[in-house]
């Protein structure tokens, strides 16, 4: 307990006192806010953009209809064949995150949300796309087709 | 004031349990507030001030029906689209309350989107409601909010791709954009885990909030009374009693809705069919799928979506979306603040800059979201709609209607400023019929607009006070 603040009290003091409990409020609101925002946060997922094995599955649909989509951790890759090369690139459009898709007449990457067109080296054809896409190795290796990112 | 009109005879049974309650709370005040409390009449149509309340009826229908939903609803990979399905598939009745529920939300929006720009055409903003219209604006935000989230929560295609695009572009928002984009999503990507926050949004987060502004809302017009029309339009004459002649009036028009809403439902159990307006559940949502044609958000953000479309790859140093955001972010502003920029309205005075900026925001707003209903652009089955013929018709289109409304602004009203709405349909007419970039056409109407009202100011006959 402290004595009453006696009439003739210095406001310096007052508002120091003051100072004190407005800097512990925030203090304390600090270390409520913190741990939700932290907690809020997801952990970020490990093992992006790591090598991948397109199982069997993948193959088949690769085989059937020209393309086929696959994750790495969280990243997904388009993988497609054009004049008897195989090729993969990122399949998150650059613009706002829609999955492109291959179209073999056109030879082109179309994204369906905005229009945007990408060339079979990921570059922006036409539409709103900031971005190229990103750029995967698709090699096979027997039977297999191993995809891994691309140096910058 | 104690009502007791019958004191001598005996007191019935509803009349006593009135009186053991004022005993208690001294409903007396209540009662008095009540018997005074009055719609203003005269100025402009009765019409205006019942949308508020269809509005609050069909948000009663919605927490009913949302309610109904969440006793079969299960989120997760699994079941979330399965338990939807089931609803609709196998529980009596299930079919009738999911399609209530998603009709009764676009009812809701429309109906809110009619009292928002009946509020702004009315001046009904000015001093000293401006706080009930800034509530009234972060309840419209919250409605979006709450259309959002819960188009993610039956995982279907349509859902779920909506969505990325929907939380994708809050990675613009400088600083903070990639923590709260992962914060949103529950990760990098959408998944599951966007779906579990996103319920919690939806059934949790967002009614909670939407009660605590509702009831200022609520409490602000009970306090100032519902506005009336300006000083210089309005004839002195009493308001109607609004207990009970209005609220019987309310009471009415919400069976009517009632009425309305069950034939939709009865009707077209899955919606009308117009993009943006459906909900048939389609197939279930597969993060590895590629987007498909036709993708499109609901109506109220299609020209939002519209716009993004517009925008080139690059402008000023910002990419596309960044630059697309931050226009929308600041009309939304200037919306929000429109009580205390019309500074005219606020001392009672006519301000026609205002009555035109709604008239704009309906002519911006109607281009692009014709457009991305690909109105006239419909091509041979399988090819994509051609985007030129579609601004062809569509800018025509918004020509017709704005010249028709300009004509009955002039004829009827004797308004004669309209800078805002002749630049919007400028902007329209450029892109539309000559095929100009819509950015360029959007930069030379704003540049005319800006001389327009310079040289309106210099020049005192096209002043706003001189109008009649």
């Amino acid at each position: 307990m402290t004595a009453p603040v006696a009439p003739t009290a210095k406001p310096a003091r007052r508002s120091f006192l003051n100072w004190l409990l407005g800097a512990g409020v925030i203090g304390w609101a600090m270390s409520v806010l913190y741990p939700v925002l932290r907690y809020l946060r997801p952990l970020s997922d490990a093992g992006a953009g790591s090598p991948l094995k397109l199982s069997a599955e993948e193959l088949a649909t690769l085989g059937k209809s020209h393309f086929v989509i696959a994750r790495s951790g969280t990243r997904k890759v388009i993988v497609f064949e054009a004049g008897g090369e195989l090729r993969a690139l990122d399949a998150k459009c650059t613009h706002e995150g829609c999955t492109v898709q291959f179209v073999p007449g056109d030879s082109l990457l179309w994204c369906a949300c905005h229009n945007g067109k990408f060339d079979l080296d990921g570059r922006v054809l036409s539409g709103p796309p900031p971005r190229p896409l990103t750029r995967w190795v698709a090699t096979r290796e027997g039977n297999d087709v191993v995809l891994t990112m691309e140096k910058a | 004031m104690i009502p007791a009109p019958h004191l001598e005879a005996p007191a019935s049974t509803a009349q006593r349990v009135y009186r053991w309650l004022d005993a208690r709370f001294g409903l007396g005040k209540v009662v008095e507030f009540a018997r005074h409390k009055e719609v203003p009449l005269g100025g402009h149509s009765l019409v205006w001030y019942y949308l508020g309340g269809t509005t609050l009826f069909f948000l009663s229908v919605q927490l009913v029906s949302g309610v109904l939903l969440l006793m079969y609803y299960q989120p997760g990979e699994a079941t979330s689209y399965e338990s939807i399905r089931y609803i609709t598939a196998r529980v009596p009745f299930g079919w009738l309350v999911r399609s209530i529920h998603c009709w009764s939300a676009h009812l809701m929006i429309l109906s809110l989107v009619l009292h928002m720009f009946s509020t702004m055409l009315l001046k009904a903003y000015r001093k000293p409601r401006e706080l009930t219209w800034l509530t009234g604006f972060v309840l419209f935000a919250i409605a979006l909010g709450f259309g959002f989230s819960g188009y993610l929560l039956p995982w279907n295609e349509l859902s779920f791709f909506a969505t990325a695009v929907g939380t994708d572009s809050v990675k613009s928002v400088p600083l903070i954009g990639q923590w709260l984009l992962e914060v949103m999503r529950g990760g990098p990507d959408v998944t599951i885990n966007t779906l579990y926050r996103f319920f919690a949004l939806h059934i949790v987060i967002l009614p909670l909030v939407l009660l605590a502004v509702l009831s200022l809302h609520l409490l602000f017009i009970q306090l100032q009374g519902m506005a009336p029309a300006m000083a210089h339009q309005r004839p002195d004459r009493p308001g109607l009693r609004f207990f009970p002649d209005f609220l019987a009036r309310d009471l009415l028009l919400w069976l009517v809705c009632l009425i309305f809403l069950s034939v939709l439902v009865y009707l077209l159990p899955y919606g009308p069919g117009i993009p943006g307006m459906e909900w048939e559940l389609g197939k279930k949502a597969n993060p590895l799928a590629p987007a498909y044609p036709g993708i499109k958000p609901e109506w109220y953000f299609l020209w939002v979506y519209q716009l993004l479309k517009e925008f080139p790859p690059h402008l000023l140093g910002m990419e596309g979306p960044q630059a697309a955001l931050l226009v929308v972010t600041v009309l939304m502003a200037i919306w929000a603040l429109v009580p205390w920029l019309d500074r005219r309205a606020s001392r009672g005075q006519s301000s026609p800059e205002f009555t035109d900026l709604a008239i704009a925001a309906i002519i911006f707003m109607s281009y692009l979201t014709l457009k991305a209903w690909d109105i006239g652009g419909k091509g041979l089955p399988g090819k994509l709609p051609d985007p030129r013929s579609t601004s062809w018709v569509c800018a025509w289109i918004v020509l017709a209607l704005s010249s028709a409304i300009a004509v009955l602004r002039i004829l009827a009203y004797g308004q004669r400023w309209m800078f805002f709405s002749g630049a919007a349909l400028l902007q329209v007419v450029l892109n539309g019929v000559f095929g100009l970039d819509y950015l360029i056409s959007g930069a030379i109407a704003l540049v005319l607009v800006v001389a327009g009202v310079v040289a309106s100011r210099r020049a005192p006959a096209l002043r706003p006070g001189v109008t009649r």
